[in-house]
């Protein structure tokens, strides 16, 4: 009786503990990164996989924006979720496409589930007070597996980040983006 | 687009349904069992290392990492890529999955991907790696890679290749390795036998862009074979007698189809060429329907129809099909109507897709008899509601060749039945089509003045060919080919003018050069003719024919110089007659002779003693080398 109460204080404890420490994404070196930590006007994180050409074709486009709002305190993460994908795989990953950008690895799927994002690429940005304004796709370029648009027609992210450092609602806060399932990593 | 999806996923709860009673006894979909067989044959081709798929499907972690993907994509039919609708023409290499093997892959997504035993695993494909059919007897790569840029349009463009050979090569298989696999869409190789690409580089080795291109040849010698090549296919190999000719100093053009992969990539591909000794003894041939001239389609425009019809003038086979359009095709259907009335299909397009073109062969080949009218019914959609409409807004949209413009081609391959080459008798029929078409075409008076001319009708060539140049006054081949004309009509000075204009226009057109070197020799005008050869083979060191001519040439000249006591001149044919024939005694003699002549003794009694290195039994060399020794001592 009295080892099992002792047990599921025990339990309960851990618990505690681990609620207290929320994990975190991981840099490439390994350490816990809290991508929130630092104080932004708005937060920007595009999910993802080196193997989805999809995802690296949206590179250039990826660049463009971050240099649009280079000097208006907007802080850009790309996230890489798949939990098999090395950090040096990511390193060249970045190098290839060149990033410049801060990059984490989301194994465990926290900032994925926060951004509510199914697919890379997949973008989320998030207000100074954290909150999640929008998410869904970069561009309408893609319009489904295969069918793409010569150019894009509606700037969905773009679009985003504008409203928020404007303090206005984001006109369309989800969209659906065409990409690599995140569902399928374990 | 939304309509379309409702209806798909009702079918697949009607599939699912129709399936769900059976099930319950069924096993377990498995990776091993039954997902693994259905990669390896219809997917690992591309997804495998070092090939065009984005990552590999060779395993079951590979697949797992992507079975909601690879359920979304086999779903929609994006993957494996295959345009044609079943029951419209039965090709061979048809990647298209069951719907069985569809549903099966989605049951395995949703049941969590498991793996199974992997003693139920089929054996794992064994690929070759790099060159699929073994080493190539000549790889011919581009001068220069082209960087395709991180982002924007497709990029269309055009390699010149320029393999060398000693000799006329059959060629019984090319293979198109693309360097960077992902960014290569598609490749078309183009036999150009008269360098009239070339002419389109701004600097030589540079390529030049644009998406489809016309090749101009002045000898009949038509397109026998489509040189395709698209991610994840084994390069047909012709049986014996289909092979086709590459001579040398025949160009290849590579007309590859990149997509921008999000950084810079140089692209430099290589082309393997599989040489045979079998000759060609069957002569199959590209047909072309199409009606670019009246592609004017209005912005908007929801379906407009491009048509073609032609009717074959012997009885073929058709071995293979090829349609082709840019953004705006949608519909693409071709079809046969026999003399009977019956209606045959032989290909039909859905929802076309330029990304995954390509070429089709039939299984086994389909009769068409004498009489058959081909048609060619192409849809354009120029509306909005197409995504991959290059214009936002729509704009007018014409035929053209570059991404913008529009196309509708239905190219097939035929072999005429019936002995020897019948392809004069259906380019005929080609060309009158074509005329009928366009009534000021280049190509239609260019072809039926070629092919007039070499049933000898001189005249009604002239004409044709006359017409032809009023279209387009610089064409080379077409100048070149009039002044044929006109010199087999007993007009030599008026071939002389377009032999020469052809050359103002391309100096490095080798055919026109030997033409007017030729008719210069034949008028006499034996030094003009000397310079034309001489330019030739500065090209084209290894041509016999130009070599022998000049050789001709020089010694005629030489001994009528020498005749007329003009020893120096004379002399300065000889020595280049002896740099052409460096081991030829009996010259190097004549040679010696002419400087003796001219008193220079030292030089002469060289030339002596080279040909009796040569033949040392040469009586007259060496009488000659006495004589000339004891000259010079006195």
């Amino acid at each position: 009786m009295c080892s099992a109460r002792l047990l599921a204080v025990l339990a309960l404890a851990g618990v505690m503990v681990f609620a207290r420490s929320p994990a975190l994404p991981l840099d490439l070196s390994g350490h816990a990164v809290d991508p929130f930590a630092t104080p932004a006007n708005a937060r920007v994180l595009v999910f993802v996989r080196t193997d989805c050409p999809i995802s690296s074709r949206y590179a250039p486009e990826l660049h463009r924006i971050a240099a649009e709002f280079h000097f208006r305190g907007v802080s850009f993460w790309l996230v890489y979720p798949d939990p098999s994908e090395t950090p040096a795989a990511i390193a060249k990953h970045l190098s290839d496409y060149r990033y410049g950008w801060p990059a984490l690895r989301d194994p465990e799927k926290i900032l994925v589930k926060r951004a509510r994002v199914t697919v890379a690429p997949e973008a989320a940005v998030f207000n100074s007070s954290g909150a999640l304004v929008y998410h869904g796709r970069i561009d309408d370029r893609v319009v489904d597996f295969g069918k793409s648009r010569p150019s894009a027609s509606r700037h969905d992210l773009e679009d985003a980040i504008a409203a928020t450092l404007e303090g206005k609602a984001v006109a369309e806060p989800v969209t659906r983006a065409i990409g690599c399932f995140l569902a399928d990593l374990e | 687009m939304k309509l379309h999806g409702f209806v798909a996923a009702l079918a697949m709860t009607a599939a699912a349904l129709a399936a769900a009673p059976a099930e319950e006894q069924r096993p377990p979909v498995t990776f091993y069992k039954d997902i693994a067989p259905i990669l390896f044959q219809n997917c690992a081709p591309c997804h495998r290392a070092g090939e065009s798929g984005p990552f590999p499907l060779v395993t079951y972690q590979d697949a797992r990492k992507h079975a909601h993907q690879i359920a979304a994509v086999t779903r929609i039919r994006y993957m494996p890529p295959w345009l044609p609708e079943r029951g419209y023409g039965d090709f061979a290499d048809d990647r298209r999955l069951t719907d069985r093997q569809i549903h099966m892959i989605d049951q395995w997504a949703t049941a969590g991907a498991p793996e199974g035993s992997i003693a139920d695993s089929p054996p794992a494909p064994v690929f070759t790696p790099g060159w699929q059919l073994g080493p190539p007897d000549l790889i011919v790569q581009p001068v220069k890679p082209f960087t395709v840029p991180a982002s924007g349009p497709d990029v269309f463009w055009n390699f010149i290749l320029s393999p060398t050979i000693g000799r006329a090569r059959y060629v019984k298989a090319i293979e198109i390795r693309p360097g960077k696999a992902r960014i290569v869409h598609h490749a078309n190789l183009l036999v150009d036998r008269s360098h009239s690409a070339r002419r389109q580089e701004i600097h030589r080795g540079d390529g030049f862009p644009g998406m489809d291109l016309i090749i101009a040849s002045d000898t009949f010698d038509p397109d026998s074979h489509f040189l395709f090549w698209k991610p994840g296919s084994t390069p047909p190999v012709e049986p014996d007698g289909l092979a086709w000719r590459l001579d040398p100093g025949d160009d290849l053009v590579l007309n590859v189809h990149l997509q921008p992969s999000g950084r810079p990539e140089a692209v430099q591909p290589s082309v393997g060429l599989y040489f045979t000794d079998k000759p060609q003894t069957k002569y199959p041939m590209l047909i072309q329907l199409e009606h670019d001239g009246a592609l004017d389609i209005p912005p908007g425009d929801k379906d407009f129809l491009a048509s073609d019809d032609f009717r074959l003038p012997l009885d073929v086979d058709v071995l293979a099909i090829y349609p082709h359009a840019h953004y705006l095709g949608k519909l693409l259907d071709g079809f046969a109507t026999l003399p009977d009335g019956t209606r045959k299909p032989l290909i039909r397009i859905p929802d076309w897709d330029l990304n995954w073109q390509g070429v089709y062969r039939y299984r086994t080949p389909v009769f068409l008899p004498k009489g058959t009218v081909i048609s060619m019914r192409f849809h354009y959609d120029n509306s909005d509601a197409n995504p991959r409409n290059p214009n936002r807004p729509p704009k007018r949209v014409i035929g053209g060749n570059q991404a913008t413009d529009e196309m509708g081609h239905l190219w097939l391959q035929v072999l005429p039945r019936g002995a020897g080459d019948q392809r004069m008798i259906l380019q005929e029929a080609i060309m009158r089509h074509r005329l009928k078409k366009y009534p000021a075409d280049f190509a239609a008076h260019f072809n039926l003045g070629a092919l007039i001319l070499r049933r000898n009708d001189t005249a009604g060539a002239i004409a044709y060919l006359t017409d032809a140049l009023r279209v387009e006054p610089d064409q080379p081949v077409a100048l070149n080919t009039l002044g044929a004309a006109l010199e087999s009509s007993g007009k030599p000075d008026e071939a002389i003018v377009q032999f020469r204009h052809a050359l103002r226009v391309q100096p490095d057109y080798a055919n026109a050069r030997y033409n007017l070197a030729n008719i210069l020799a034949d008028e006499g005008k034996l030094d003009d003719a000397a310079a034309n050869f001489r330019e030739i083979l500065a090209a084209f060191p290894e041509d016999k024919g130009a070599k022998g001519h000049l050789i001709e040439a020089l010694t005629e000249l030489g001994n009528s110089s020498g005749s007329q006591g003009r020893l120096d001149a004379a002399a300065e044919y000889y020595r280049e007659l002896v740099a052409l024939q460096p081991t030829n005694a009996n010259l190097r003699n004549n040679y010696g002779t002419l400087l003796a002549r001219a008193g220079n003794l030292a030089a002469a009694i060289d030339q002596f003693k080279a040909a009796l290195k040569i033949d040392p039994s040469n009586a007259a060399a060496r009488r000659n080398l006495d004589l000339a020794a004891k000259a010079q001592v006195r």
